[in-house]
């Protein structure tokens, strides 16, 4: 019965803060509802029984990926002159269709599929040790090509941002 | 308990909204934000699936980590780019860097 109540109040949170996220006027609003939308999926992962995951979500989201975004916004404020900025396209009335549209269909796929297994009563527990088992030993290869990618999305980032001479 | 389709629906709703996110914004910033909400959704997914349904009960949890591995490289090039075209043409949204555009 708690566990219920406190997975609403996190659904509501994660939808809010998420609604803040495309909504929001400026853009350090932006990014401090998507630490609470990310903050919000990190406790999902808690109530999936899947801690490392939820730890994982927290540092890497909740603390590296949106300190690196603040500091593009930083980086990139062209509105020195202090004018509230347009900050949606002409567009957006066809993107609500377009998002509300995409909503109904996945939200009646999602409710109308029976699902095989033991659906809808209990997520089973997720232990850690498990995780890293499959991870190092069935999942290797992937996990060394995961590396190599980070590896060269650094050089990449690296070399894109550079100062060049006569810059 | 709290059944699999309030996950799924969650899932949904979290997508879609980046879905809005993506098509509505001119910032090339906030254009990346939806993207991590969408990617975000479809990990809360893969680990729903992988707790209620799989048997073997790890594969999306695994699949999860990838993706926000992925994200992690993704994040970083994508500002480095935005950063490069802020340097460029001294505006970070998307619907002015369109000198491709006829």
């Amino acid at each position: 019965m708690t566990t219920e109540v406190l997975w609403w109040f996190f659904a509501v949170l994660i939808v809010g803060a998420s609604l803040g996220v495309v909504a929001a006027r400026s853009v350090i609003h932006s990014a401090i509802f998507l630490i609470g939308s990310l903050a919000g999926v990190g406790a999902m992962y808690v109530f999936l029984t899947v801690d490392f995951l939820a730890l994982v979500q927290f540092l890497i989201y909740g603390g590296a990926v949106t300190v690196l975004i603040l500091l593009a916004l930083m980086l990139t404020r062209a509105d020195v002159t202090g004018l509230p900025e347009k900050v949606n396209g002409p567009q957006a009335p066809f993107a609500v269709l377009v998002g509300a549209g995409l909503m109904a269909i996945l939200i009646g796929v999602a409710v109308g599929t029976t699902w095989p297994g033991n659906v809808g009563d209990k997520a089973l527990n997720i232990p850690i040790e498990l995780i890293s088992q499959k991870l190092f030993l069935d999942y290797g290869p992937p996990f060394v090509i995961a590396s190599v990618l980070l590896l060269v999305a650094l050089v990449g980032a690296i070399i894109l941002a550079r100062q060049e001479e006569g810059e | 308990m709290v059944p699999l389709d309030n996950y799924l629906v969650l899932s949904a709703i979290i997508f879609s909204i980046g879905v809005y996110g993506v098509l509505a914004r001119r910032s090339a910033v906030l254009i990346l934000m939806s993207v991590e909400l969408m990617l975000n959704a479809v990990s809360l997914n893969f680990v729903a699936f992988a707790a209620y349904l799989d048997p073997n009960r790890v594969a999306g949890a695994i699949f999860a980590i990838f993706v926000i591995t992925v994200a992690a490289a993704e994040v970083g090039l994508a500002l480095a780019i935005v950063i490069r075209l802020f340097r460029n043409r001294a505006t970070a949204n998307v619907d002015e860097a369109a000198s491709l555009k006829w």
